[in-house]
């Protein structure tokens, strides 16, 4: 309300300081990014003090200038402010773009325009944060950073790998997009993190609700969208240089990054290091799994042994932008190594040669891990009057390898056989090459209803090679279509709808083990070569559907969404049979499992004022088949059976934030989640699901001044974090106790000059408190969280303008 | 509109609260217990088998409702790796290369609606396979026990495998 008083005030004041007057003309057109037109914009040229206001179309005029230099001011709510200088000589046109302001989004409230208006017009609940944010937030991977979001958490192993976790789903429940291309590695694994350059976001919407209507199987639990895509201001060169450290990991690392464009021609380029040591937990030693193994290790200097790693990624853009066309090419390479904590080998505790391992904290010897992912895309977006077509077209190869000493388990031979085909010390390998091509046609009736229609379609082709076996090699490929229709009730209100239909198809190659195991019966013994996945096709087809409602009077967001989505059954679910050496355990699949299927009713509201908001997100949830791997009391092969089983699943909860000022600069906000899971039949009736984070809420007290000193935008927070105890497990989980942590942030840009130095501090885990995350890999063997870490990073930013 | 707005998500809240009212199914959350501290329990840490004999195995096995079954791991540690607890109490001998080692894998059923269970089961170790002698020297002895929901608990023990000299 008061941002469009301003506005009025602006305008006015434009009004009144037009006069008449014999000169030249200036006119053009004020777009954003992604080339709509910006209605409402301010123009300004100095030092004359004229002004005007772009129209319906984006359009604007101002006449009667006289010759000269002029520095010209276009800005925007929720964009950053344009200014050049331009001479002028005769009448012009002058086309200006605008950019989304990186305006952080706050604590708890959203101030970014462009994230407001994103929760406004989405029926399902979204968080929106940018690049500011996670740099104040930064962890020690993407998902780590957005841990603080309601409704995220995260399954974490070791300090720099991460995966996401929505509302207590996780894995192949959460679909990751970037630039609209679902991001395909191998999702299933606890111990796997995201291949995702935290650098180089730009934005994220995290969408908490069934999305399988845009993105198909798998967005169960939800979405987290990632872009990186901005169209760069017309004939500007602009880079920026981040610097981060980290006290906890020894972590050191940089990224630094490109940007121009020149007229209708733009690239864009970054490259991202990071080389961190072994993590340091808050004790002298641990004991993994204190209540059966209880095997203690001794920990030098507080380091978990063997965690080092390093990242080097590298991203490359190039498109053009025309009146009603623009299109892109997107490569990018991100590579990941880092050990496993060395005295466990998957959940075995073992003893290792400690000397060799203490020399020195940034070696990463084995076992340990080797990711490279590579990406390219190609996004084509075509514009004309009320049609507007898309397609995202890309290809991705996500390569795994995992490293560690041969040790024979079972019958294995006790010493490796030099006649196969890969390397002893090979444990693990997986190529994962993905295809996925998406069309999208969005047709705007009028100004009350949108309809949109899509084509997705996909092929996944997954290879395995090692000793170990966790999952078959597969071949896999989907399409699927949906209708989306957006109807605009009033100004205040609008109703979504849209329908899906998804058709997959599923090929297991048979796996059988490399070494012989006998089989006895009667009195003869025989040696065989086990399978341990057998040759499987399924097909498989799905409806789903979601409708959603939302009304905006003034202060107030209401949305209420019901949908439908599903998930595709893996290939371990569909085959497996034999021993997961990572986790010890004999896992059995089923072949005849069907489509997960997912009920979802999902509400929202929030209140807000300029100087207090409150807001609630409940949802409730039903699963008529949720799969889930089941552990039994029996056992074969000398290791307890696991089956894939299907159960009814009911779940619900929420989220809540609301914040208050309390002086002028001064805030106070507090965010809370809670997720309660219960399967309702099945062999594990009654019990929750495995993975369920505990409820947990963050109290924050937020200082902000925009001028403080030397600094802009400068902060200081402080986030008391409180985790309850998770005592709803399931076998073979451990129950966690609750916590609280104190992190604390402070930063703000700094000015030299021309030059600004945009600085963010962070420390962790304030107090040095030793606890346990109940969502973390580590945590399955009793091994506590990071100690304190102190964060840095310093971002200089740096542009010019292109003649 | 509100009003309906306002219903939606009071009829929401209700369907919360009548589901978190529903009592809760007792469920289990306790693990099986594996005891081998009684006099006569065999084998015990750092306790020595011999090939071509056969030994009782004798432990203890208890659970808060039922049992479900267990299973007999023996691997040799001729490299250390050491995954048990009592692992520094024994004298290891200095580290090998496994050449025909012995591998003993064995599930076993524990009758059905027992919460204790004594366990006296005679195993046989051979004394030599189809390549001949088994290496002598330091082997882990792992049982594992199930309930009957599926909660495991491991035992890992470090013993001796010998011949018996004569």
């Amino acid at each position: 309300m008061i941002r469009f008083f301003m506005l009025l005030v602006c305008m006015s004041v434009i009004h009144v300081s037009l006069h008449s007057q014999v000169g030249y003309q200036l006119s053009g057109t004020v777009k954003t990014e992604d080339n709509s037109p910006l209605t409402g914009a301010v123009i300004y040229l100095y030092p004359i003090e004229k002004g005007s206001i772009t129209d319906a179309s984006g359009k604007f005029s101002l006449s009667h200038l006289p010759a000269g230099q002029y520095r010209i001011e276009v800005s925007f709510i929720g964009y950053k402010t344009f200014t050049d200088t331009i001479s002028i000589k005769g009448d012009q046109t002058f086309n200006i773009q605008l950019e989304v302001s990186s305006l952080s989004l706050q604590e708890v409230v959203v101030k970014d325009n462009y994230a407001e208006q994103r929760k406004r017009e989405e029926s399902l609940n979204i968080e929106v944060v940018n690049d500011d944010y996670l740099k104040m937030n930064m962890g020690g991977s993407l998902m780590n950073s957005l841990e603080r979001l309601p409704g995220v958490s995260t399954i974490d192993i070791g300090s720099g790998q991460s995966k996401p976790v929505i509302r207590g789903l996780g894995f192949n429940r959460v679909v990751v997009v970037e630039n609209n291309i679902k991001h395909e590695a191998q999702q299933w694994g606890a111990d796997h993190g995201l291949e995702i350059d935290q650098f180089a976001v730009e934005n994220i919407e995290v969408i908490k609700g069934p999305a399988s209507l845009m993105y198909g199987s798998d967005a169960i639990g939800g979405i987290i969208n990632i872009k990186n895509n901005k169209i760069p201001t017309p004939n500007t060169l602009r880079g920026n240089v981040d610097i981060i450290g980290k006290s906890n990991n020894s972590l050191i690392g940089s990224s630094l990054s490109l940007t121009g464009r020149k007229s209708w021609l733009h690239a864009s380029l970054r490259a991202t290091v990071l080389s961190y040591g072994d993590y340091r937990v808050p004790a002298d030693s641990v004991v993994i799994f204190p209540d059966s193994y209880s095997y203690k290790v001794n920990l030098h200097n507080k380091q978990m042994r063997n965690t080092a790693g390093y990242e080097h990624n590298y991203h490359g853009t190039i498109g053009i932008v025309k009146d009603h066309f623009q299109s892109r090419i997107m490569a990018s390479q991100i590579n990941s190594k880092g050990g496993f904590f060395a005295n466990a080998h998957g959940l075995e505790p073992r003893q290792v040669d400690s000397e060799l391992h203490d020399q020195s904290s940034r070696d990463i010897l084995l076992p340990y891990y080797q990711v490279s992912h590579f990406k390219i895309a190609n996004k084509t977006k075509w514009r004309k009057d009320q049609l507007e077509i898309q397609f995202d077209g890309g290809f991705q190869r996500n390569f795994r390898q995992e490293w560690s000493q041969y040790s024979s388990h079972g019958y294995m031979p006790p010493v490796f056989p030099d006649t196969l085909p890969f390397s002893s010390e090979l444990e693990r390998e997986f190529k994962k090459d993905y295809y996925s091509a998406n069309l999208n046609v969005k047709y705007t009736v009028n100004d009350q209803l949108t309809l949109t229609t899509g084509l997705n379609t996909e092929y996944h082709i997954n290879d395995i090679d090692g000793r170990g076996f966790i999952i078959p090699a597969y071949k896999r490929s989907n399409i699927g279509a949906f209708l989306l229709l957006k109807y605009a009730l009033s100004d205040e209100s609008a109703l979504q709808a849209g329908v899906r239909y998804d058709y997959g198809h599923i090929s297991i190659d048979q796996y059988k083990d490399w070494y012989l195991s006998p089989v006895i019966e009667g009195n003869d013994t025989t040696y065989h070569y086990l399978e341990r996945a057998s040759e499987t096709e399924r097909d498989f087809s799905n409806f789903s559907w979601s409708a959603g409602y939302n009304y905006n009077p003034s202060n107030w967001i209401f949305k209420v969404n019901a949908g439908k989505s599903f998930r595709m059954p893996t290939a371990q679910e569909l085959a497996a049979n034999g021993i997961n050496y990572h986790y010890f355990r004999y896992e059995v699949g089923d072949a005849d499992l069907s489509p997960e299927v997912s009920w979802q009713l999902d509400a929202g509201v929030e209140y807000a004022e300029p100087l207090f908001a409150v807001g609630a997100s409940p949802f409730l949830n039903y699963f008529s088949n949720y799969i889930y791997l089941n552990p039994t009391s029996e056992f074969n092969q000398g290791y307890q059976v696991f089956y894939y089983n299907q159960s009814r699943v009911l779940r619900y909860g929420g989220e809540i934030h609301a914040h208050y000022q309390l002086f002028n600069a001064l805030t106070l906000g507090i965010i809370g989640e809670y997720v309660y899971s219960r399967q309702l039949s099945g062999e594990k009736e009654g019990y929750t699901l495995p993975f369920s984070p505990p409820a947990s809420a963050i109290i924050n007290l937020k200082y902000r001044k925009d001028i403080l000193g030397f600094a802009q935008n400068a902060y200081f927070s402080v986030d008391y974090r409180l985790t309850a105890a998770q005592n709803e497990v399931v076998p073979p989980e451990d129950p966690t106790p609750g916590y609280t942590l104190v992190n604390i942030g402070l930063g703000g840009d700094i000015r030299f000059k021309s030059q600004t130095l945009s600085v963010n501090m962070q420390v962790q885990n304030l107090f040095n408190k030793a606890y346990l995350n109940h969502t973390s890999y580590y945590r399955l063997m009793s091994i506590p969280e990071q100690g304190r870490n102190i964060v840095l990073n310093v971002s200089i930013p740096f542009s010019t303008h292109l003649k | 509109m509100k009003i309906i707005i306002f219903k939606c998500i009071i009829i929401f809240a209700a369907i919360m609260v009548l589901f978190s009212c529903d009592s809760d199914t007792e469920i289990d959350k306790e693990k099986p217990v594996i005891h081998t501290d009684f006099i006569n329990a065999f084998p015990t840490s750092c306790e020595t088998i011999y090939f071509g004999e056969t030994f009782n195995l004798r432990a203890l096995f208890s659970d808060n409702a039922e049992l479900g079954a267990y299973s007999i791991e023996i691997h040799n540690n001729f490299d250390h790796h050491s995954h048990g607890h009592n692992i520094e109490a024994c004298d290891l001998a200095p580290k090998k290369e496994p050449v025909n080692p012995f591998v003993f894998l064995e599930d076993y059923d524990i009758p059905e609606g027992q919460n204790e269970y004594e366990v006296n089961l005679p195993i046989s170790i051979p004394s030599e396979n189809g390549e001949g002698l088994f290496d002598e020297g330091d082997y882990h002895f792992q049982i594992y026990l199930t309930d009957k929901e599926g909660w495991s608990t491991p035992l890992g023990l470090s013993v001796k495998m010998l011949y018996r000299e004569d």
